[in-house]
């Protein structure tokens, strides 16, 4: 992943300290502290990812970024734009699609793209221009005339990403855009999210619970819990920084060596399927000389294998 | 849409010719005066044009709250002047149809002839019918924004007891004293009464029209500030996104 190097202005994103509790029950005495003094910059351009575990905060942040909700406190500029203030003039220049769409049931698939073209301005000539853009970039032409409701899941998606689209939008938000999608619809959906940045230069913030998703499309993550920030970075720095370590798999003959977890370096070791895994702090310096031990000790290494451990480890870790 | 929703042809066709239908037979069945029997019409009329209006409004919050699509709304670049008006401006084409329909029915049906007072009068009386229907329906709006779908019902109760109060098949002099004090603060009752006027019934209040446009004037601001305030509580209090997908 290409590592960006924001300058001033050059934040698509900047929140510093923003808080949100929220309030129910008989005269709003149960609270629920959703955020707790979150700060967050992401530079223009960059596909950022907000991780975390249901709860965590992620929706929260996300609607209170595309000023669907008002923040307790705090300060949020996106696009360099107040979002309390300037909150008109910012949704402009932002949209968001939810891995959960939801439109008029009744509505035709090119229909619901016009309202919202509508919504932002479009009209006429444009408007249709627009409708058909979008309706050929998602594929969506053979299904233009069909009602919402009688759509499959994976096309609500592609709808729910057209309108998105609509207004051109300079920073996108996308909560969860390939839930419940099949493998296949997925791995398309990962695409075009890429393709988008690289074509249109658009910044994106999605969250997500695929930990790949995640790995393969985003510049960096964010990891949230609890209504806090507790890591973020590119995938390959979280990792360090979460000092996960590197894990080298040993086949060994014969398969258990019971020093191996004792040895320099070695941070645990676990045995499956006839693997010994270790993690190590550095994989560079610790392999020779476990391998030297392993011939000292008449140990055959019949294979190795050598992985960082996956961005999902880093998420285990953090979520405990 | 409306063309593929059996349930915008009930509201905006079955429901009105049925009114005005039932009503005018029930008036031929009680053998009431030609006049009586216009000054029910008259309500009638007035109840469909304000309802088909008021529920055009409603639905610029409603439809999205039932479909769950409400933050796309709220998401995009407009204020709540632009959803109101926009569907105000539907609601009054959607009121002028019925009301043509109705009158054409009136006067086939029942020798009622509505129009008979003239474009200025009958001009100013859908001026009337259109400016309550905007108030009720932004204050269906403002109410189902502040407390979500378990407003629907007192919403759809209040905008009923409005139009009650307001005399749609009386005069307000037959109500009880404080009910009539209510219904002299609603402004439908005034256009009614100058309507009516028309038809040769004795006005019940002094510049009706006057007093009808001030009232109005008056409500719809505070419907506006209201479904203005709602919206910023819900985005205050996270509203918006529950009654979004």
């Amino acid at each position: 992943m290409r590592r960006m190097v924001p300058s001033v202005g050059m934040f698509a994103i900047d929140a510093h300290d923003v808080t949100k509790t929220f309030r129910s029950g008989w005269f709003a005495r149960r609270e629920t502290a959703a955020l707790r003094g979150v700060s967050l910059s992401i530079p223009r351009g960059m596909i950022f990812g907000l991780l975390g575990p249901n709860g965590a905060g992620k929706t929260t942040l996300l609607s209170i970024l595309t000023t669907l909700l008002t923040p307790d406190g705090g300060r949020v500029r996106v696009l360099g734009l107040d979002v309390l203030r300037d909150a008109t003039a910012l949704r402009r220049r932002l949209n968001m699609a939810s891995g959960r769409p939801s439109f008029l049931w009744s509505l035709r698939v090119g229909e619901i793209i016009a309202l919202y073209g509508r919504l932002y301005g479009l009209h006429g000539a444009a408007l249709r221009r627009k409708v058909q853009e979008l309706v050929e970039l998602y594929e969506l032409t053979p299904y233009r005339r069909v009602p919402y409701s009688e759509l499959s899941t994976g096309l609500k998606q592609r709808v729910a990403l057209a309108k998105a689209l609509v207004n051109d939008p300079e920073l996108l938000f996308l909560d969860e855009p390939t839930l419940g999608l099949d493998p296949d619809v997925s791995v398309r959906v990962r695409q075009h999210i890429a393709r988008l940045r690289r074509e249109r230069g658009i910044t994106i913030v999605l969250t997500t619970h695929y930990m790949r998703e995640a790995e393969e499309l985003c510049d960096e993550v964010g990891f949230i819990k609890a209504g806090r920030i507790l890591a973020r970075g590119t995938p390959a720095e979280l990792k360090r920084q979460i000092r996960l370590g590197e894990v080298l798999a040993l086949k060994l003959d014969p398969p258990a060596v019971p020093w191996l977890a004792e040895a320099p370096g070695v941070l645990r070791c676990v045995e499956e399927d006839g693997w010994v895994e270790c993690t190590v702090d550095e994989a560079e310096k610790r392999l020779p000389e476990i391998l030297r031990a392993l011939h000292a000790e008449g140990v055959v290494v019949r294979n190795v294998q050598v992985r960082e451990p996956e961005l999902e480890e880093v998420f285990v870790e953090l979520a405990k | 849409m409306a063309s593929r929703n059996v349930f915008f042809f009930f509201e905006l066709l079955f429901w009105p010719i049925v009114g005005v239908v039932s009503i005018g037979l029930m008036a031929r069945f009680l053998r009431l005066t030609p006049e009586q029997a216009s000054f029910v019409l008259i309500g009638t009329i007035a109840l469909s044009v304000v309802n088909v209006c008021q529920l055009e409004v409603a639905y610029a919050v409603l439809l999205d709250v039932w479909s769950k699509s409400l933050k796309h709304q709220f998401l995009a670049p407009m204020g709540v002047r632009h959803l109101t008006l926009g569907s105000w401006l539907v609601g009054m084409v959607r009121g002028l149809l019925i009301f043509g329909l109705l009158a054409a029915l009136g006067w086939w049906a029942f020798d009622f002839r509505v129009l008979a007072p003239g474009p200025v009068a009958v001009a100013t009386f859908l001026a009337g019918c259109f400016l309550n229907a905007w108030i009720v329906g932004v204050a269906v709006c403002a109410l189902i924004t502040l407390f979500g779908n378990r407003a629907e019902a007192f919403a759809w109760s209040s905008v009923n007891l409005v139009l009650v109060l307001a005399g749609i098949y009386y005069p307000i002099s037959v109500l009880p004293e404080p009910v009539a004090a209510l219904a002299a603060a609603i402004p439908l009752t005034y256009f009614l009464d100058a309507y009516r006027a028309h038809f040769g019934f004795a006005q019940e209040f002094r510049a009706p029209v006057a007093t009808g446009l001030a009232l109005s004037a008056l409500y719809a601001l505070l419907a506006h500030w209201a479904f203005w305030a709602a919206v910023q509580r819900a985005r205050r209090t996270g509203l918006l996104l529950k009654m979004s997908e």
